[in-house]
């Protein structure tokens, strides 16, 4: 009686395990890359309901951040700007753009605008601003340079591992405080012994515990 | 000392060991709790919602949330949001106030805790206080303006007053009525005033079914004048306590504790501590804080007074106010325990006090004033004050008012409040007595069982949403200010009474500020006002104390008008007693905070019951649990009966204000309705109650026997005498070899190190700190049936526990709450290391990691893990998730969770203080229930620093840890409890209970 299966049946099981191998590897990789908040959520730009521009007011204008965002010194949420803060100046600059319609209506109707939250953290996990502005974390650490976009996106995946980065090592992101705004700042060469220096002075060793941000 | 031998038990069926306690002991939850059986959950059906549920997160989780931010228009000045904000007012609570100071996030009020600077309060808050902010967001709060049970609105109210209002007037009032409850606002009394003026013909009764009105009829009778009792515990050496619940239910508790506690804190052997004897009939807090007890039935408590007096003029005390009146001997109560007890009082010279509850007629607070002042009291632990502002002037009853109701006499019947159509004395037969009433006007919080029979039904405000003014009891006027805008469009006491008595609608605020253009005079009103605002108070507004003269003729005429007699209660003729409870005479019964708060020494929750003494339970055949049926005066009612060490013999208690028919989705048919045998004559106690066995039995939500403790030496206690001569404590720490960790010990020495102490001397258990850290930390409601499970989800558990003498026991209550174990036994057994341990020695629980093995729950020896078996926060209404602390994470399904020490705070705290370039102080970080405990009971810090408080305390020679010899190391440390009998009474005492036991 003839054999039933070809010789070359002899090699299946190894190109199965390989096969396999090679399918597993891929597929954790895959899930590895793709469900990380790198790649879900870095680049996230969802369309706000005014086409406010960081560009324009942060960068061409050099508007300080902390013209608009009030709490970021002084408590955990740094605040999205009510209307009245847009009208201080469109009352009397571009009053009739159209770009600001919703923003004068909202003014004159008292309903407010809903922008869509760029950053957001889950629920379980407490950020606070004023604690990392007066520790002198500049603002484009983690916001990146909001003065040069147009609509912003999120440029940082604000995961937990994130976080721990500089939480264990936070020479890098240490700056004057007087720098903390400015969005052009750039490290200088002797950026780690100015971090050594603040870290002494200020007693910045920032928490890797869970309780530092999770309650 | 003879102590060691004290057997401690916590409840009736570990003393008896039962095979069902045994098994309860050796499973980790309840029976039933694991399986996922249960009523509403089939397994099946809870697959098949998980499948579904798992479906909808699989679509929804590859889309992000949009989330939206949505700022203000225009700021306010005061809101920063995301920082709360803290305004004080005022809850009144009958004739009494208790100044507050209300956390305010984005104008929704979350969080309610003491106003320091109020008389009344001193920075700590009760548990009827602190709930009340789920009883604003109580969704089944009376939305809407009811015309004959139809949707209708004020305007449409407003429109048909002004009708009615004028042939009122015409008729000088005749044939209008109010109701009110009992009030001190002097702006109510204000329009009050006016009301009579503008129909002098009407009648205003006021009517609450708890009150203190015997408190001052007996006050008047004895004095001649309207006085305010004010009580100063701190100053007493002795106390007696004629079947006053100072320290649980009476008015003005959280003050009492405070000064009561106070006045035995015992730091070192030095120290010298009040002594507390307490004659009563069913276990209170303070007969549970007793250092001698006597239970005796509510109806031989005057001839006890009359004893006593007896006694107090034999030894010596002038007594010749009563020289008309025949004062028995003690032959009919324990003899020894009355002489000593008498003697202690006079041996304090002018540092003694006697209080009266309010369940005792108005003759036993005649007879106990004079006492007072014959021993000196008065101006010392006493004084008085005279108030003005509460509505007891009115000598309408609320019989009187029924009767003319029933003889068609009045035409409009307002209530102001109130709901008497409930909790009228059953006798009354209030509900039949409306109908010859042409017009029911009724006005209250809720379309309760009171607005179902009216014409027209008003919603109130709550107090959080009213403008108002209240005088707390020491006279200090106080103010109430709203945080948020009704939240149903509801109107105000003020708004109401101004337009019953104007017919025009006039704002609560502008009322409220014509009455304190009078009481702050002159100057700039609106510097002043702006201050009384900024405070809750007006400073320095405190009544003058006033001496009262004795008036002979009305003190002898109230002690003879009533006669004593000896006690007759038998098995077959039995006293009932009425109690308020957690749910005070009803008004809360749809608050679940505090129907899921377990009485505090039943340990029951949701449900009233009928408790009687193990004797008397042996002698009617009754288990716990077992219906009965109790028959009094030809009424009859069903109830569950509990056995309950300590009560008086042949006597049962029954707790007031459950059993509503209209309460609400948590209220309603919760417990057993015990206004029904409740009469006029006898609203607080009387025999003539025989007690049927029906003999099924009623599933009782008890927390009582949940984390047993298995006998070791966990709350640890000596007497006072005992202590000053030798440092120990009983039971005493078992012995142990060397404590050695099996880890590398980690060493805590760095930076802050958060510990805390709880002073077992001070705590009464009254259940304060529960309710301040449910408020503070999102902690859910689980009803009646998961409570029953063992699932109740309080971070802090209050233990009792029973010593002694079964008829009569030595009470013990520890707050048990998460210990912060450096050697956590539930860190090493988390898989997925949820639980971990931080630098700064907290117990951290990662809510996002759990995966809801409960080993750590399992491991935990001091059971304090609380595991979320559903999705509780889910079925919380929208409106009530208000409340919700946002600092706080709302906890999910299939997570543990327990006591954090308020990290929020702590961290808060450390953030603040670091961006100003400082350490955390020591008292900056107070915990939720650190901050509502009235007797300042419980202290947290940093243990690091010697200086701070904590350390301080760590270092008394009062401290023992819980389970010290398995070395967990824990954080939290207890103050040995102390006890100051008399060593008079000590040998009789336990010779007695030697006896009995034998």
């Amino acid at each position: 009686m003839a054999q039933i299966f070809p010789k070359w049946t002899n090699n299946l099981p190894t190109y199965v395990a390989l096969g396999t191998f090679v399918l597993l590897t891929g597929a954790v990789g895959f899930v590895w890359y793709y469900f990380s908040p790198e790649y879900t959520d870095v680049g996230y730009r969802p369309k706000q309901p005014v086409a406010y521009s960081h560009k324009v007011h942060a960068g061409d204008l050099g508007i300080d951040c902390r013209y608009c965002h009030t709490g970021v010194e002084t408590q955990a949420q740094a605040n999205v700007p009510p209307t009245r803060t847009c009208m201080n100046c469109h009352t009397m600059v571009n009053t009739d753009s159209d770009k600001l319609a919703l923003v004068r209506e909202s003014f004159a109707s008292g309903r407010p605008i809903e922008w869509v939250r760029v950053h957001n953290l889950p629920d379980y996990a407490y950020f606070d601003h004023s604690a990392h502005i007066t520790a002198g974390v500049g603002c484009a650490s983690c916001h990146g340079r909001v003065d040069q976009m147009e609509e912003v996106a999120l440029v940082e995946p604000l995961s937990m591992g994130w976080c721990l980065n500089c939480h264990k090592n936070p020479d890098l992101h240490l700056r004057p405080l007087d720098q903390v705004t400015n969005m052009k700042w750039e490290a200088p060469v002797s950026q780690a012994e100015f971090a050594r220096a603040a870290r002494t002075e200020k007693d910045i060793n920032p928490s890797i515990e869970c309780s530092a941000c999770h309650r | 000392m003879g102590r060691q031998g004290k057997e401690y038990w916590r409840s009736l069926n570990q003393l008896a060991d039962t095979d069902e306690f045994k098994e309860f002991l050796h499973r980790e939850f309840p029976k039933g709790t694991v399986e996922l059986a249960g009523n509403a959950w089939s397994r099946r059906s809870f697959l098949t919602t998980m499948g579904a549920s798992l479906a909808l997160a699989g679509l929804a989780g590859c889309r992000r949330p949009v989330e939206k931010i949505v700022p203000y228009v225009t700021r306010p000045e005061e809101i920063q949001p995301g920082l709360p904000n803290r305004y004080a007012t005022t809850m009144p609570l009958g004739g009494s106030a208790c100044g507050l100071v209300v956390t305010s996030r984005e104008g929704r009020p979350v969080k309610i805790e003491g106003n320091e600077l109020h008389p009344s309060s001193q920075g700590a808050a009760g548990t009827f206080m602190q709930a009340s902010i789920l009883g604003l967001y109580d969704p089944d709060r009376s939305q809407e303006v009811l015309k004959d049970g139809r949707s209708s609105d004020w305007d449409a109210f407003v429109a048909f007053w002004k009708k009615q209002q004028v042939w009122h007037i015409a008729d000088g009032g005749e044939g209008l009525a109010v109701l009110s409850e009992s009030f001190s606002s002097p702006s109510l009394s204000r329009l009050k005033t006016q009301f009579e003026k503008a129909y002098p013909r009407a009648k205003w009764v006021s009517y609450d079914p708890v009150s203190d009105g015997n408190i001052s009829l007996g006050i008047e009778a004895a004095t001649g004048r309207k006085l305010q009792p004010v009580y100063d515990y701190s100053k007493a050496k002795v106390v007696l306590s004629l079947d006053s619940d100072f320290l649980g239910f009476e008015s003005e508790s959280v003050k009492a504790t405070l000064g009561f506690a106070d006045g035995r804190r015992v730091l070192s052997q030095q120290d010298d501590m009040s002594r507390l004897y307490v004659v009563e009939t069913a276990l209170s807090i303070t007969g549970s804080t007793a250092d001698h007890r006597l239970a005796i039935e509510g109806g031989r408590i005057a001839a006890f007074a009359r004893a006593l007096a007896g006694e107090l003029s034999r030894q010596g005390v002038l007594l010749n106010v009563l020289d008309n009146v025949t004062l028995p001997d003690g032959s009919d109560f324990d003899g020894k325990w009355l002489e000593v007890a008498a003697a202690d009082l006079i041996a304090a010279g002018r540092q003694s006090l006697i209080v009266v509850g309010r369940r005792q007629p108005a003759e036993v607070h005649a007879l106990v004033l004079a006492l007072n002042e014959a021993l000196g009291n008065i101006g010392e632990t006493v004084s008085y004050n005279e108030n003005s502002d509460s509505p007891d002037s009115n000598r309408e009853t609320l019989a009187e008012l029924t009767a003319d109701m029933r003889e068609g006499r009045v035409s409009t019947l307002i209530y102001l409040g109130g709901n008497p159509v409930y909790n009228a004395p059953v006798d009354l037969e209030f509900a039949s007595s409306l109908r010859k009433v042409k017009t029911i006007i009724h006005f209250g919080l809720y379309a309760d069982e009171s607005a179902a029979g009216a014409n027209w039904h008003v919603p109130q405000a709550h107090f959080l949403e009213s403008w108002g003014d209240a005088r707390a009891v020491d006279g200090t006027t106080s103010v109430i200010q709203p945080l948020i805008e009704p939240l149903y469009g509801a109107h105000t006491d003020l708004e109401f009474a101004s337009l019953l008595t104007s017919g025009e609608t006039k704002s609560a605020h502008d009322a409220v500020k014509d009455t304190w253009k009078d009481i702050l005079g002159g100057g700039d009103f609106d510097k002043k006002w702006r201050r009384v605002l900024h405070d809750g108070l007006l400073t320095g507004s405190a009544a003058a104390n006033v001496i009262p003269r004795i008036d002979r003729r009305g003190l002898t005429g109230i002690i003879s008008a009533s006669t004593v007699e000896k006690s007759k209660v038998t098995v077959s003729n039995m006293e009932i007693g009425f109690y308020s409870s957690n749910v005070f005479d009803g008004r809360f019964a749809n608050n679940g905070w505090l129907q899921e708060l377990p009485d505090a020494v039943t340990k029951i929750a949701w449900d009233n019951v009928a408790l009687v003494s193990p004797a008397t339970a042996e002698e009617l055949k009754v288990e716990n649990g077992d219906m009965v049926t109790l028959n009094y005066e030809g009424r009859s009612l069903e109830m569950p009966v509990w056995i309950s060490p300590g009560q008086a013999k042949y006597t049962v208690a029954v707790a007031l204000g459950y059993g509503r028919t209209a309460a609400g989705r948590v209220g309603t048919n919760t417990g057993f309705d015990t206004y029904r045998l409740r009469t006029a004559g006898a609203p607080y106690f009387a025999s003539g109650l025989t007690v049927g066995n029906i003999g099924n039995n009623y599933t009782l939500a008890n927390t009582q026997d949940h984390g047993s403790m298995e006998g070791r030496p966990i709350v640890r206690e000596n007497t006072l005498a005992g202590y000053k001569d030798k440092v120990e404590f009983f039971p005493e720490e078992p012995h142990h070899p060397p404590l050695v960790a099996l880890w590398d010990e980690v060493k805590y020495d760095k930076g802050y190190q958060w510990g805390m102490s709880i002073d077992l001397n001070a705590c009464t258990g009254c259940g304060a700190c529960v309710i301040a850290c449910q408020s503070e930390n999102n902690i859910p409601i689980v009803g009646k049936e998961q409570v029953h499970n063992g699932r109740e989800m309080h971070w802090v558990r209050l233990d009792r526990y029973y010593a002694g003498d079964k008829e009569n026991p030595e009470v013990v209550m520890q707050p048990m709450t998460c210990q912060q174990c450096e050697n956590a036994p539930c860190e090493q057994v988390c898989p997925v290391a949820a639980t971990t341990h931080d630098d700064e020695g907290l117990n951290v629980m990662v809510y996002n990691r759990c995966i809801g093995t409960r080993y750590c729950s399992n491991n935990c020896p001091y059971k304090v893990r609380r595991f979320n078996f559903f999705n509780y926060t889910n079925d919380i209404p929208e409106v009530a998730k208000m409340a919700q602390n946002p600092e706080v994470t709302v906890r999910f399904r299939g997570v543990m969770e327990k006591c954090t020490y308020c990290i929020q705070r702590i961290n808060t705290a450390k953030i603040d203080s670091r961006s100003k370039g400082r350490e955390v102080a020591d008292g900056e970080i107070v915990t939720a229930c650190q901050q509502s405990c009235p007797a300042k009971a419980i202290v947290f810090g940093n243990i690091n620093d010697p200086e701070s408080e904590v350390s301080k305390l760590k270092e008394n020679n009062r401290k023992y840890h819980v389970l010290e010899e398995i070395n967990t190391r824990p954080r939290t440390s207890y103050m040995a409890r102390l006890r100051n009998p008399n060593p008079a009474l000590v040998s009789k005492e336990s010779h007695k209970s030697e006896h009995e036991n034998g």
